[in-house]
């Protein structure tokens, strides 16, 4: 029989299960040696039960074209990611580090603005922010706490090391499909599961209900949580109704709550309304309240702004709390952790030059074509020009962009991410990941063990997003041997 | 349990369309059935379904004579239409796709599966050949979905108000069928009377009455008892009496239930007076739109107190 891993070589980029010399990294020896017994064929067999897997689980997210929503099925690797348990925690001890000092920042940028009077930050970066919410000013929601749930975007470097790309403070997502990606791999390859030591990762619903547990403005023994989707539309709906099963909560849209005469707030039930705690809201802030916000928004419920600063409902994540959630403001989050915590950073940024800083931008501007410029304010990887892998055309569009809105655009180095096998055409091949764990942050802090590891599908790509023909891939924090 | 206004509404919702769906299959194959057992030029038109399911307006709107085939197109397989059994499943999915956490774990699969096999097979089943196994799998997949419903799902808010949906559903339903069909028997006045007692069997078996009648009532089909069975047998599930009676109990529970319930009480009262052998053709359709408006108006109700609250 032939070796399919033989052919592998993962020399030009750090590789998370093989080394430089073709052997099984220590943490992925089993797991590898066992995937070794099997064929191109039987690889293809479970591949084909893990995609039967998602059907039946009807796993699937929404893309917009333009020919309208489509409903796809998920796409899932079935080689998982595998990480030390020791590495792993000291990654999340940063993570934790780097949620508490991007909390104390939004604390005080909404309070007193010691970081700004300190010039720690400069002040217009923030003021000026779209993302700066000046209806929260004066706010400060239980245990100082503004970003509840935090999907933290990791990419590990040629040098091994972990470094956060993007800290996601408004409403990230993903989180389900790490759940449903271990229920896969256990369908599809059940043999690996022997003699392993992995942390589960199930348990994230009772894990968010005891954060949002304790944003409660009432003290109940259990209080009452929603979760806010915009509807059957909106490209997470899956994960949505997800998590309000997982938790036992409701899943409700705009048009189900209400705020009453007394600023709570209170859901449609059919025994009349029912006082409403926690909102875990999924809809983007801007869409939240059109008293507050936008006034055509056809989502939000009239007066939820005001019940929030009357203290009467809590809502995670925080409105505003996407100021810190900026590619600008990324730039200061070391400095942040100095500042706040007078600790040294755990995890590090990846350097970033701010097109709005004079000696930053020409530098960016002469070096377009080893740069990745992104725009200070999109997500999900649009309007990205990865320098390297584009043409003459493309470095001379976002020249003329970055010097018409310098606010606006942000550079950094082009990354070597790291690389794991990936079944590609009844082979094994290299392609780059990340990795997005969550963080969630209440009374007290906790972080996914691993996370949900994206891959880009395309040879040579670096885009894992989803919407952009990524996969994802089952991500394993291992014991070491007992 | 904390039931939503807005969930409650759709599981309803769905209870209707499914009902109707599954009604909707057995009339036109009780029809099916019929068509070939009567000598041509004495069977009832083709029409009468159109008739039955209140589609007259649908139904120009699309063809212009009322054939077979035109009949069978708009019933089985124009989805634009609402009297239509796509249409009704298109309905019922879109409501279980968004009430999935309060339904059996296979709901959303099984239902997913009525949609598919009814998209992939309506079409097809226009022409005789096809007609008949498609409307009885279609009937046996809506069985299964009860079934999953009736078997696993803990009586709580969310069945109560799929009881509602599903039993005034097949009230109005039963209505129709006996007000349309029994017309339809009568104003032929003797005209080919040799065949009149097949019509009154089709028309039980419209209502899948025909077994529960004849041990209860005897082989003799005749329109007074056929009629008074339909309307008040109290052991026999798709009676208008049993449906009714069902209505009031899943009422029982619900909180601010007085006007609803008020509303279902003059609908009983209604039902006990009415005796069919002492009703003329005229009577009884006055007595069914009568009816059925009390039905809407008991919808209304429902809709009013517990779908629409006022904040």
């Amino acid at each position: 029989m032939e070796d399919i891993w033989n052919r592998y070589r993962a020399s030009d980029f750090f590789d998370e299960l093989i080394t430089e010399k073709g052997g099984a990294r220590v943490a992925a020896r089993q797991a590898v040696n066992m995937l070794r017994k099997l064929s191109g064929a039987e690889l293809a067999a479970r591949q084909e039960a893990s995609e039967v897997a998602i059907r039946d689980m009807g796993i699937s997210f929404t893309v917009y074209t333009e020919g309208g929503n489509i409903d796809r099925a998920w796409p899932f690797d079935i080689i998982p990611r595998i990480i030390p348990a020791k590495e792993w925690s000291r990654v999340s001890d940063g993570l934790v580090q780097r949620t508490r000092a991007l909390n104390c920042f939004i604390d005080d940028i909404y309070n007193k603005q010691r970081i700004l009077a300190d010039g720690v930050v400069p002040a217009e970066i923030v003021l000026e922010s779209p993302n700066f919410k000046e209806q929260c000013m004066g706010m400060s929601p239980r245990h100082g706490v503004w970003a509840h749930i935090c999907g933290t975007d990791l990419v590990r470097n040629g040098d091994g090391k972990f470094y956060v790309l993007e800290d996601n403070l408004r409403v990230p997502s993903g989180v389900s499909y790490m759940v449903e990606n271990r229920e896969i791999t256990k369908r599809a390859l059940p043999e690996l599961f022997e003699n392993h030591s992995i942390l589960p990762v199930d348990d994230y619903p009772s894990q968010l209900y005891s954060t949002l547990a304790s944003l409660s403005p009432r003290e109940r023994r259990r209080p009452t949580i929603v979760v806010l989707t915009p509807g059957i539309y909106n490209s997470a709906y899956f994960e949505h109704a997800f998590l309000a099963q997982g938790m036992g909560a409701e899943l409700v849209e705009g048009t189900d709550l209400f705020v009453g005469d007394d600023e709570c707030v209170y859901m449609r039930t059919v025994d009349g309304p029912a006082r409403v705690d926690v909102i875990y809201r999924r809809i983007d802030e801007d869409f939240m309240d059109p008293e507050a916000f936008r006034e055509d928004s056809v989502l939000g419920i009239p007066g939820l702004m005001r019940s929030w600063k009357a203290g009467k409902v809590a809502i995670a994540n925080a409105p505003g709390a996407g100021v810190a959630d900026d590619k600008v403001v990324y730039a200061y989050v070391l400095d942040m952790i100095r500042y706040y915590l007078r600790e040294k950073p755990i995890v590090n940024s990846v350097p970033t030059y701010l097109c709005m800083r004079e000696a930053d931008r020409e530098y960016v501007l002469a070096n377009l074509k080893n740069l990745v410029v992104k725009p200070a304010n999109e997500s999900g990887g649009y309007g990205i020009m990865v320098g390297p892998h584009s043409d003459a055309a493309t470095h001379k569009k976002f020249a003329k962009l970055i010097e018409e809105n310098p606010r606006n655009y942000i550079a950094q180095p082009t990354l070597s991410l790291s690389t794991a096998p990936t079944f590609i055409e009844n082979g094994v091949e290299p392609r780059h990941l990340d990795l997005r764990p969550f963080i969630l942050q209440g009374k007290d802090s906790w972080v996914t063990p691993g996370g949900l590891t994206r891959v880009a599908l395309v040879k040579g790509s670096l885009v894992v997003n989803s919407s952009q023909g990524g996969g994802s891939k089952d991500t394993w924090i291992v014991e070491g041997k007992r | 349990m904390t039931m939503l206004s807005s969930v409650a509404e759709r599981l309803y919702w769905m209870a209707r369309y499914l009902e109707r769906a599954e009604d909707t299959a057995r009339l036109v194959s009780a029809y099916n059935h019929l068509i070939m057992d009567i000598p041509s030029g004495s069977e009832p038109g083709w029409d009468i379904m159109v008739k039955i399911l209140d589609a007259q307006e649908q139904f120009a709107q699309r063809f212009r004579v009322a054939n077979e085939q035109n009949v069978l197109k708009l019933l089985l397989a124009d989805e634009e239409s609402p009297c239509s059994i796509p249409y009704s499943v298109k309905a019922a999915r879109e409501n279980v796709r968004t009430t999935r956490d309060v339904l059996p774990e296979d709901a959303w699969e099984l239902m997913n599966e009525l949609h598919i096999f009814t998209r992939d097979n309506a079409e097809k089943s226009v022409g005789r050949r096809n007609r008949h196994a498609f409307l009885a799998e279609f009937v046996s997949r809506c069985q299964t979905l009860n079934g999953l419903i009736q078997t696993t799902l803990s009586r709580d808010h969310a069945y109560r108000f799929i009881k509602l949906g599903q039993l005034l559903e097949r009230a109005d339903m039963t209505t129709r069928v006996v007000d349309v069909g029994a017309g339809d028997i009568l104003d032929r006045e003797g005209n080919f009377a040799a065949i009149d007692p097949l019509l009154w069997s089709s028309l039980l078996h419209a209502l899948s009455a025909m077994s529960a009648y004849r041990r209860q009532v005897g082989p003799l089909i005749e329109k007074n008892a056929m009629v008074d069975f339909v309307f008040m047998e109290p052991a026999f599930p798709r009676s208008v009496r049993f449906c009714i009676r069902g209505i009031r109990e899943e009422l029982g529970p619900l909180k601010n239930n007085g006007a609803t319930l008020r509303s279902i009480e003059r609908i009983r009262r209604r039902l006990r007076r009415f005796h069919a052998e002492q009703v003329s053709r005229a009577e009884l359709h006055a007595f069914i739109d009568e009816f059925q408006h009390q039905v809407n108006l008991l919808h209304r109700s429902i809709d009013a107190t517990w779908f629409q609250p006022e904040a």
